[in-house]
């Protein structure tokens, strides 16, 4: 029985997962193309806003992008983490970062539970995924500190794991044994995957890079008395 | 008359082939589930030397026995309770999904290795010579990382803790089996420690050194500072979990006070600013 389960927790739900992700994506895209977007509140509040939104990019971020590097390039975070130092470096940073997401989550919750105009524009899809985002990042940070070092037991076994899906040839064996909390870890990182396209996160398939780069712009407002 | 022989010559390679991958799968199989406990002709580990026994015992006891061993213990089998007794009371597990067949298997593998003046399942034979200073420092490098291993194997300090690899001390991936500063007396010396690191037998190690297995020189070596840390070596401390939390939380509000003064101008009005210093 558990291996059934297991099977399907990690090699049937991640496919499950991304192809929701893939085709609910587009379908959304082409018949509501302008609800791409992180439907901003900030106009509605601005003060505690900061203190969410600035912890929790930043944080998830750096923790995505860390993720990311052990998957793409595993020998070389085993590389780095050759060396006590480095391996310190490399994890209280990355703890760090979890811990500033959690916070950015917690304030998004209070910023949204003490504000009633925040009450009114906020969801039950929301609310469900910041539920979940809150579990996914406790739990990461849990592991962090429960089960060092994740940066070189991910890249040894978890990115393996992960290659081996997207070969199409699922190898199980490296995420049965291992602790409880990764396995919830990672089967509610696929069930946020499978979940994205129905909430707001879908703004990060639409970031406006160019923002990043192009030169500040003053927008004048245009009034028929000035002309 | 040729087109025959061309047929039989086929088959009998197609036999042949099927044969030796049977016998590499079961190889496989036995360095897997059964050599971290047994040799062959290497000497009796946890479990006894299987050279030589199906000469000892008749296949189909031995077979009831490979697919459940404690129910043959339980059964009260004299036999089962000698090697019981001489297993210090450790019954052998049984191996997930093992049938009679894969237990047939087994028995024909450990009948032609045994014929075999040394088996590759003999393990590794290390002396009783004194470990010098210098095979104590490259295992503590090849455990921290900072001498690779040949095979391309992640470094033990990844999931693993023992002494002198820093303040924060070396992983805990499962925290029960983590530290090893001990784990040559949890093994009972040289002989099945080095034999267990030839063929790791936790699932998780299995996995990830199925196609990175260590050199010989590598397991001497982690055997020599194994032998160090369980002679003068402390088990980690959970302080070490502490700092490490306690460097995060500090690291995370350090972040939010630089956050703080970056956008420090962050309520003054934007607009203005950016329409006064506009070249008209």
């Amino acid at each position: 029985m558990g291996n059934y389960l297991d099977y399907l927790l990690f090699a049937v739900l991640p496919y499950v997962a991304v192809g929701t992700l893939l085709l609910v994506s587009i379908q959304r895209y082409r018949s509501e193309t302008f609800t791409f977007s992180s439907l901003s509140s900030q106009f509605l509040e601005n003060k505690k806003h900061f203190w969410a939104l600035v912890p929790f990019h930043y944080g998830i971020l750096v923790i995505t992008l860390g993720h990311l590097a052990a998957f793409l390039t595993p020998r070389t975070i085993l590389l780095w983490n050759s060396h006590p130092l480095r391996v310190a470096v490399l994890e209280v940073s990355a703890l760090a970062c979890g811990i500033l997401t959690l916070i950015g989550l917690f304030a998004m919750v209070a910023r949204r539970a003490s504000n009633s105009k925040l009450r009114v524009v906020t969801s039950p899809i929301d609310t469900v995924l910041v539920v979940m985002l809150i579990v996914q990042v406790a739990l990461g940070v849990w592991i962090a500190v429960a089960h060092p070092w994740g940066s070189s037991w991910f890249a040894a076994s978890l990115t393996p794991y992960l290659r081996s899906l997207f070969t199409m040839s699922p190898d199980i064996s490296y995420v049965t044994s291992m602790p409880l909390m990764v396995k919830l870890h990672i089967i509610n990182a696929f069930l946020v995957v499978g979940l994205f396209p129905f909430t707001r996160l879908v703004h990060v398939l639409v970031i406006p890079n160019p923002y990043l780069w192009r030169k500040t712009q003053v927008v004048r407002w245009y009034r028929g008395d000035n002309a | 008359m040729s087109l025959r022989l061309s047929r039989l010559t086929l088959v009998l390679g197609v036999l042949l082939a099927c044969a030796s991958v049977q016998a590499q799968e079961t190889a496989a199989y036995f360095k897997q589930n059964c050599m971290s406990c047994h040799t062959i002709g290497g000497g009796k580990l946890t479990g006894p030397d299987l050279k030589g026994v199906t000469e000892r015992k008749d296949r189909e006891w031995l077979t009831s026995f490979i697919v459940n061993p404690k129910a043959k213990v339980d059964s009260g089998d004299a036999y089962a309770l000698q090697l019981l007794d001489e297993a210090r009371g450790v019954v052998m597990p049984t191996i997930a999904g093992i049938d009679a067949e894969q237990a047939g298997f087994l028995l024909d593998l450990i009948e032609a290795e045994s014929a075999l003046e040394e088996s590759q399942f003999k393990g590794i034979q290390i002396s009783n010579e004194p470990f010098t200073q210098k095979d104590i420092d490259t295992g503590l490098a090849i455990f921290t990382g900072r001498q690779s291993l040949k095979n391309g194997g992640p470094a033990c300090f990844s999931c693993h803790n023992a002494p002198g690899v820093g303040v924060l001390g070396g992983g805990r991936l499962d925290p029960v089996k983590a530290d090893l500063t001990k784990v040559y007396e949890r093994l009972q010396g040289r002989t099945v420690l080095s034999t267990w690191l030839m063929s790791p037998a936790t699932p998780t190690m299995q996995s990830i050194f199925k196609n990175a297995s260590l050199e010989k020189d590598e397991i001497y070596s982690l055997v020599a500072y194994f032998e160090n840390s369980a002679q003068h070596g402390e088990v980690g401390q959970a302080s070490a979990q502490l700092t490490f939390a306690l460097f995060g939380i500090v690291g995370a509000a350090l972040a939010l006070v630089l956050f703080d003064v970056i956008w420090n101008g962050r309520f003054v009005a934007v607009r203005r600013p950016l329409v006064d210093s506009e070249k008209l």
